[in-house]
C-alpha cells in the first residue's frame, strides 16, 4: 500500500532530477525543481497516513509555502537573466562574471 | 632603608624613559617645527642625573652594611622559566657593580651635559640624545644585571647603541661602514659569550643562573668545561673590549661624534669586557690557565696598539689606540687575578680617557672639524682651559707619578710581577714608556710649537662653558682618583681594593717593599724616558716627517685590516656569491619550483570538473548526496 505511493514519489523525483540535468531552458529546470518538491510532498503525506500523525501534513504545507516564495523569487531572477542576456539558455550563464 | 633594593630597577629605567620620550618627541616634530635644543638637552640630562643620584643612595646604603653582606638583590619579575632554566629580570648591587654604577652615571651625566654644547645646531639633536639615553640605560642594565642573561641584554643594548651612534652622521658612507664593522665584529664576540653562557648553564646552571648561585656552585665545575667557559666568555670580552684579534673595530668607531667616543668607546662600554671577567672572578680564579691566556692577550694587545698609536695622524685615532692599549692593561690585570687592580684601572681610565676625548672634542670643535694633528700646533694660547685639562689627562694616561693612571697601572704591573708573570711585567713597563711617548707626541703637536695652518688657528676659540666645565670636573677626577687606592708604601690603605673584596675572589700577592719600590721606579723611568723622547722630537715644533719605512707600516696598522679583508671578508663574499649563483638557483630553489609546478599541474588536472554549467554541478551534488545516503544506510545496518 505505502509502497505504491513511494514508488510514484520516486518516479516523480527522478523525472525532476532528469529534467534538471537535461533541460537547458531555465523555465523547464525550474518546473523540474517544483516537480521534485511535490514528489517529496507526496512521500510526506504517505508516511503521515502510515504513522497516523499530522507531522507530515505540517511539513507538506511548509514545503508548499517555501515553494511559493521560491517561485516568486525565481521568476524575478529569470526576468533579470533574460534582460541581461536576452536568452533563457542555462549554458549561456556558465561564468560567474557578469 | 629596606626600600633601597627597589631603587635598583629604577636606575636603568630613568634613562630608558628619557630615550623613549626624546625619541618620540623627535620623531613627531623633526619634520615641521623642531623643538628647541634646550628642551632636549634638559630632558636628556634628567635621566642620567636621577640615576646618578640613586647610584649614590645605593652606594651609601651598601657602605652602611657589614662588609660581607653588601649585596642588594631586586627581582623585578620572572622573565622566563624553562625546565631548570629560571631567569629573573633581576638587579644586583654589590661593591663591584655599585662602583661601576657610580662612575658610569657620573661620567655619563657629564658627557650628556658636554654634548649639549658639542652637538649644538645638529639637525638630529633629539635623535642623538635619545640614543645616548638608550645607551646609558643599557649600560646600567649590563652593570646591574643579577645574572649573565640580564647582563647579556645590556651587552646587546650597548652594542646596538654603539652601532647607531658610530653611524650617527649617516650621510657619509664611511661612517655607516664603520658602524657595520663595529656591529659585525661584535657579533663574533657575542657568539663566544652566548656559547660560554650555554656551557656554563649546562655545567652548573641547574642550581640557579644568577651570579650568587653560580659563585656558590663554581667549585663543582669540571676543569675542562670551566676553562672552555672562561675562554669563550673571554671571546665575548675581546669583541666588546677590542682585544686581539677583534680590536679592529674600535679605531674605526671614531667616526661617531666625539662625545660618543668618550662615553661609549673609552669610558664605559668597552670596559664591559673587563667588568665581565671581574664578575666571573669566581670562575677565572679557579682556572689560572684561562687567566694567563687573558693576561697575555691583553698585554700583547697593549703592545700592538701602542705601536699603532705612535704613528697615527688623527687625534681621535691616537686616543682610540691608546684606549685599546689601556684595555689591554686591564685584561692583563684581571688575567693575573688582580681583579681589583683591573677594575680600578677601568675606574681611573674612565676619568682620564673621557677627559682626553672631550678635550680632543673641544679642539676639533674649535678648529671646525680638523682632526689631523699635523695641521694643528700652538693651540695652548687659544684654548687655555682645554690645554690645561688635557695636560692633566695626558699625565694620568702616561702614568706620571701621583696622577691617577700611575697608581692603577702600577698596581696591575706589580700584580703581574708578584704572580710570576715576569714577561707580562716587562712588556707592560715597555708599553708604559710607549704610552707616555705617543700621548705627549699628541700634546706637543697640538698645543705647543707654532701653528702649522694659520687660517684654522686664527679662527680657533675656546668652546662654551657647557663644554669646559665637564672638562674641569673630569680633570679633577683624573688627577685625584688615584688617591682612592693609594698603596701601602704611600701610606694609603687600598680603599677601592678593600671595597671590592666581597665581590671578587682574589689573593693579594705580597713581595717585599723593596721589590715594590723597584718595580715602581722601573715604570717611572720608562714614563719619563717616553715623555723626554716625545719632547725632544716634537716639543719645539716639528714638521711632518717623510712617510716611509716602519712609520708607514705602523700608520697602516701592519695592514691588519687588509689581511682580515683578504683572509675573511673576501672568501666569505666569494662563498656568498657561489651560493647565490649556483647553490641557490640549482639546489634550494628547485624544491620551491617543484612544489609550485606540482600545484600548477594539479590545478590543470582538476580544472576539467569546473565546467561552469549549473546542471553539471547539480549532478555532482546528487552524486554526492547519493553516496552519502548510501554510506549512512550502510552504517545504520
Amino acid at each position: 500500500m505505502i509502497q505504491d505511493y513511494l514508488i510514484l514519489s520516486v518516479i516523480l523525483f527522478s523525472l525532476g532530477i532528469l529534467g534538471v540535468f537535461s533541460r537547458r531552458n531555465v523555465f523547464a529546470v525550474f518546473m523540474s525543481i517544483e516537480l521534485m518538491l511535490n514528489a517529496a510532498n507526496l512521500a510526506f503525506l504517505a508516511f503521515s497516513r502510515l504513522h497516523e500523525s499530522m507531522d507530515g501534513h505540517v511539513l507538506a504545507m511548509m514545503v508548499m509555502a517555501v515553494a511559493a516564495a521560491e517561485a516568486a523569487l525565481a521568476l524575478a531572477v529569470v526576468i533579470l537573466l533574460h534582460k541581461h542576456k536576452g536568452k533563457l539558455d542555462t549554458n549561456v550563464f556558465s561564468v560567474l562574471k557578469g | 632603608m629596606e626600600h633601597t633594593a627597589t631603587y635598583l630597577g629604577l636606575i636603568p629605567l630613568f634613562p630608558l624613559i628619557g630615550a623613549v620620550v626624546i625619541g618620540l618627541l623627535h620623531m613627531l616634530t623633526c619634520k615641521n617645527n623642531p623643538l628647541p635644543e634646550k628642551l632636549y638637552g634638559a630632558l636628556a640630562c634628567i635621566g642620567p642625573l636621577l640615576s646618578f643620584f640613586l647610584a649614590v643612595v645605593v652606594f651609601v646604603h651598601l657602605k652602611g652594611m657589614p662588609a660581607e653582606q653588601r649585596f642588594l638583590v631586586h627581582n623585578v619579575f620572572t622573565w622566563f622559566a624553562v625546565g631548570d632554566l629560571h631567569i629573573d629580570m633581576g638587579f644586583l648591587a654589590d661593591p663591584l657593580s655599585s662602583l661601576m654604577l657610580l662612575f658610569v652615571t657620573f661620567i655619563g651625566s657629564l658627557i650628556h651635559i658636554y654634548s649639549i654644547g658639542y652637538m649644538a645646531k645638529d639637525q638630529n639633536f633629539g635623535k642623538f640624545f635619545s640614543y645616548m639615553n638608550l645607551f646609558l640605560g643599557s649600560m646600567l642594565i649590563l652593570v646591574l644585571g643579577s645574572g649573565p642573561v640580564v647582563m647579556f641584554v645590556g651587552w646587546e643594548g650597548v652594542g646596538l647603541c654603539s652601532y647607531l651612534l658610530i653611524s650617527f652622521w649617516s650621510e657619509d658612507t664611511n661612517n655607516v661602514l664603520a658602524g657595520n664593522k663595529a656591529f659585525i665584529v661584535n657579533r663574533i664576540g657575542d657568539l663566544g659569550f652566548v656559547l660560554g653562557m650555554s656551557y656554563l648553564f649546562w655545567a652548573i646552571g641547574a642550581g640557579g643562573f644568577d651570579y650568587l648561585s653560580l659563585k656558590a656552585n663554581a667549585p663543582t665545575i669540571s676543569p675542562a668545561i670551566g676553562i672552555a667557559v672562561c675562554l669563550l666568555l673571554f671571546v665575548g670580552a675581546c669583541g666588546k673590549s677590542a682585544q686581539i684579534p677583534l680590536y679592529v673595530w674600535l679605531p674605526d668607531a671614531m667616526a661617531g661624534p666625539t662625545p660618543v667616543s668618550a662615553l661609549i668607546h673609552a669610558a664605559t662600554m668597552v670596559t664591559a669586557g673587563v667588568y665581565m671577567v671581574a664578575r666571573f672572578s669566581f670562575l677565572y680564579s679557579e682556572f689560572p690557565v684561562a687567566g694567563s691566556v687573558v693576561a697575555w692577550v691583553g698585554i700583547l694587545t697593549a703592545l700592538l696598539s701602542a705601536i699603532f698609536g705612535m704613528f697615527q695622524k688623527d687625534i681621535k685615532k691616537i686616543l682610540a689606540y691608546s684606549t685599546v692599549s689601556q684595555l689591554g692593561y686591564m685584561f692583563a690585570g684581571v688575567g693575573v687575578a688582580a681583579y681589583s687592580a683591573g677594575i680600578f684601572h677601568v675606574f681611573t681610565h674612565a676619568f682620564f680617557k673621557a677627559l682626553l676625548f672631550l678635550g680632543a672634542g673641544s679642539v676639533i670643535y674649535a678648529l671646525h672639524h680638523e682632526q689631523d694633528i699635523w695641521k694643528m700646533g700652538g693651540l695652548k694660547e687659544k684654548l687655555p682651559t682645554t690645554y690645561k685639562t688635557m695636560l692633566i689627562g695626558a699625565l694620568a694616561l702616561a702614568g706620571f707619578p701621583l696622577f691617577s693612571g700611575f697608581f692603577s697601572k702600577d698596581e696591575i704591573l706589580f700584580s703581574a710581577l708578584a704572580t710570576g708573570h715576569t714577561g707580562i711585567w716587562m712588556i707592560g713597563v715597555f708599553v708604559a714608556g710607549m704610552t707616555a711617548y705617543y700621548t705627549f707626541r699628541m700634546i706637543f703637536l697640538v698645543f705647543h710649537g707654532k701653528p702649522r695652518v694659520q687660517k684654522t688657528f686664527d679662527h680657533a676659540h675656546e668652546p662654551p662653558a657647557v663644554m669646559t666645565i665637564p672638562l674641569i670636573i673630569l680633570a679633577v677626577g683624573a688627577a685625584l682618583a688615584g688617591v682612592l687606592n693609594l698603596p701601602g708604601i704611600f701610606g694609603g690603605k687600598l680603599i677601592v681594593s678593600h671595597w671590592l673584596a666581597p665581590s671578587l675572589i682574589e689573593h693579594h700577592p705580597h713581595m717585599g717593599i723593596g721589590a715594590e719600590v723597584l718595580a715602581m721606579i722601573a715604570s717611572v723611568v720608562a714614563v719619563v724616558i717616553g715623555i723626554y723622547i716625545a719632547f725632544k722630537k716634537f716639543g719645539q715644533g716639528a714638521e711632518e716627517p717623510e712617510f716611509k719605512g716602519f712609520a708607514k707600516f705602523g700608520y697602516y696598522k701592519f695592514y691588519v685590516d687588509e689581511i682580515y679583508n683578504a683572509v675573511f671578508v673576501q672568501p666569505y663574499k666569494g662563498f656568498g656569491s657561489v651560493i647565490s649563483r649556483f647553490i641557490e638557483p640549482n639546489v634550494t630553489d628547485s624544491h620551491v619550483r617543484f612544489s609550485s609546478w606540482l600545484y600548477r599541474k594539479a590545478g590543470t588536472a582538476f580544472k576539467v570538473f569546473q565546467v561552469g554549467y549549473v546542471r553539471v554541478y547539480a549532478i555532482y551534488m546528487v552524486i554526492g548526496l547519493s553516496l552519502m545516503s548510501l554510506f549512512l544506510s550502510q552504517s545504520i545496518n
